[in-house]
């Protein structure tokens, strides 16, 4: 939600007609006006960030929809347009997480989106993005403890333009010594098809020590953008390559190989997933080279109360977990009030 | 390189900065949503949306 509205490709920037320049750096205005030219009549797509590289692919496996134990997400929305809704998060008895309690805040209009939470010991998670035009956002994520050492801040800015993308993100900067995480990305539309890109990340934990790392990333797209295509290349010896595919108007496949390749460690892991999606339900199913099978189901009974069901089984270990959720919507408008037109 | 004043003065304001966000950004995003949402909630819900912040706090 928070990045669907601002990422709406641009493909409605006219092309200005190329003004005449005249003298010695005019040659130099002359070739570039042509060079943007030539750029634009390439009709080259807008290849998306280096961040939602994998987005299909993360969208289709269930590993960032899983949980186990119990809980429960009370949404009440008190207006639709600007969007302005508050949440109530109840989990327990999961395997892994302590139970929590959390509560979320969230507004949201053309350019600006808030939000926030706050669990049951207090600490707070913001986020804001603030878009100064369709293809330029600004995105901070911050963290608050009252325990020293869980605080956390991320400043990031993306730009889009017609057939590339530039990000930088700053990760717990400290404006006294410049110390923290920088990273730069670009991404650029090579062919219609394919996207080819780096990130570069400059690590700077204390004044007298810097390290950069660079990793290679390439993004195929089909023409018809049933299948997506892509690899990216970390210098510290690890490979991904992922495959998305949809197969029809409700079937999406996916899978992901990740390769370590260093003088320590060697390892590689291998996912499959496949997800559904029915009338009133989405089902996600996922099989990895670690043994383990894992299924969840999310059925709407009506659009304001939906049931969740996961499950996954360790093979290898003879483990299991178990999830159960609910997810309840309620509002203080009247359908005409959220947009909806009235059964007659 | 600042001086090591500049340096405690910043290390201040980012110590300031961070209370007031832990604190204030939630209240914030209700006092916005409220205040900008369309039609305008009733105060008594404003109030009960607080009472539930404190609770969590």
């Amino acid at each position: 939600m928070s990045s669907s509205s601002f990422d709406a490709p641009l493909d409605n920037i006219a092309s200005p007609p190329p003004p005449s320049h005249k003298g010695f750096f005019g040659s130099f205005f002359r070739a570039y006006d042509r060079f943007s030219q030539w750029r634009t009549d390439l009709d080259l797509p807008q290849p998306g960030n280096i961040e939602n590289l994998q987005k299909e692919v993360k969208a289709t496996h269930l590993n960032n929809y899983m949980f186990d134990g119990a809980r429960a997400d009370l949404t009440k929305s008190l207006s639709m347009n600007p969007l302005f809704q508050v949440t109530h998060s109840f989990a327990l008895g999961s395997q892994t997480l302590p139970s929590s309690y959390n509560f979320g805040a969230v507004f949201a209009n053309q350019k600006v989106f808030l939000q926030g939470g706050v669990d049951h010991d207090g600490n707070v998670n913001a986020r804001m993005n603030h878009g100064w035009a369709p293809n330029s956002v600004t995105k901070a994520q911050a963290q608050f403890s009252s325990q020293p050492g869980h605080n956390m801040i991320q400043l990031e800015h993306d730009f889009q333009g017609k057939d590339y993308n530039l990000n930088a993100k700053a990760v717990n900067p400290w404006p006294a010594d410049f110390t923290g995480i920088y990273i730069g990305g670009y991404l650029q539309s090579v062919t219609k098809n394919l996207a080819l890109g780096c990130e570069t990340l400059y690590q700077r934990p204390s004044p007298d020590l810097s390290e950069f790392s660079t990793s290679y990333v390439a993004k195929y797209t089909s023409t018809d953008k049933s299948w997506i295509g892509t690899a990216q290349v970390q210098p510290a010896g690890m490979v991904q390559a992922s495959y998305w595919q949809k197969l029809s108007e409700k079937v999406e496949v996916a899978a992901d190989l990740q390769v370590i390749v260093a003088p320590t460690r060697r390892d590689a892991l291998a996912t499959l997933g496949a997800k559904y999606d029915l009338r009133l339900s989405t089902f996600r199913a996922q099989l990895d080279s670690t043994g383990k099978v894992s299924a969840l189901l999310e059925q709407r009974f009506t659009p304001a109360f939906a049931f969740m069901v996961s499950g996954e089984i360790d093979h290898f270990k003879n483990a299991a977990k178990v999830g159960v959720g609910v997810m309840i919507e309620s509002s203080t408008l009247t359908p005409e009030e959220m947009g909806m037109v009235p059964q007659p | 390189m600042p001086s090591e004043d500049t340096k405690e003065y910043i290390a201040k304001a980012v110590e300031v900065g961070r209370t007031v966000l832990h604190y204030g950004w939630i209240p914030l995003i209700i006092y916005v949503g409220f205040t900008r949402s369309n039609p305008q909630p009733s105060l008594i819900k404003c109030a009960s949306m607080f009472l539930h912040l404190l609770l969590a706090y």
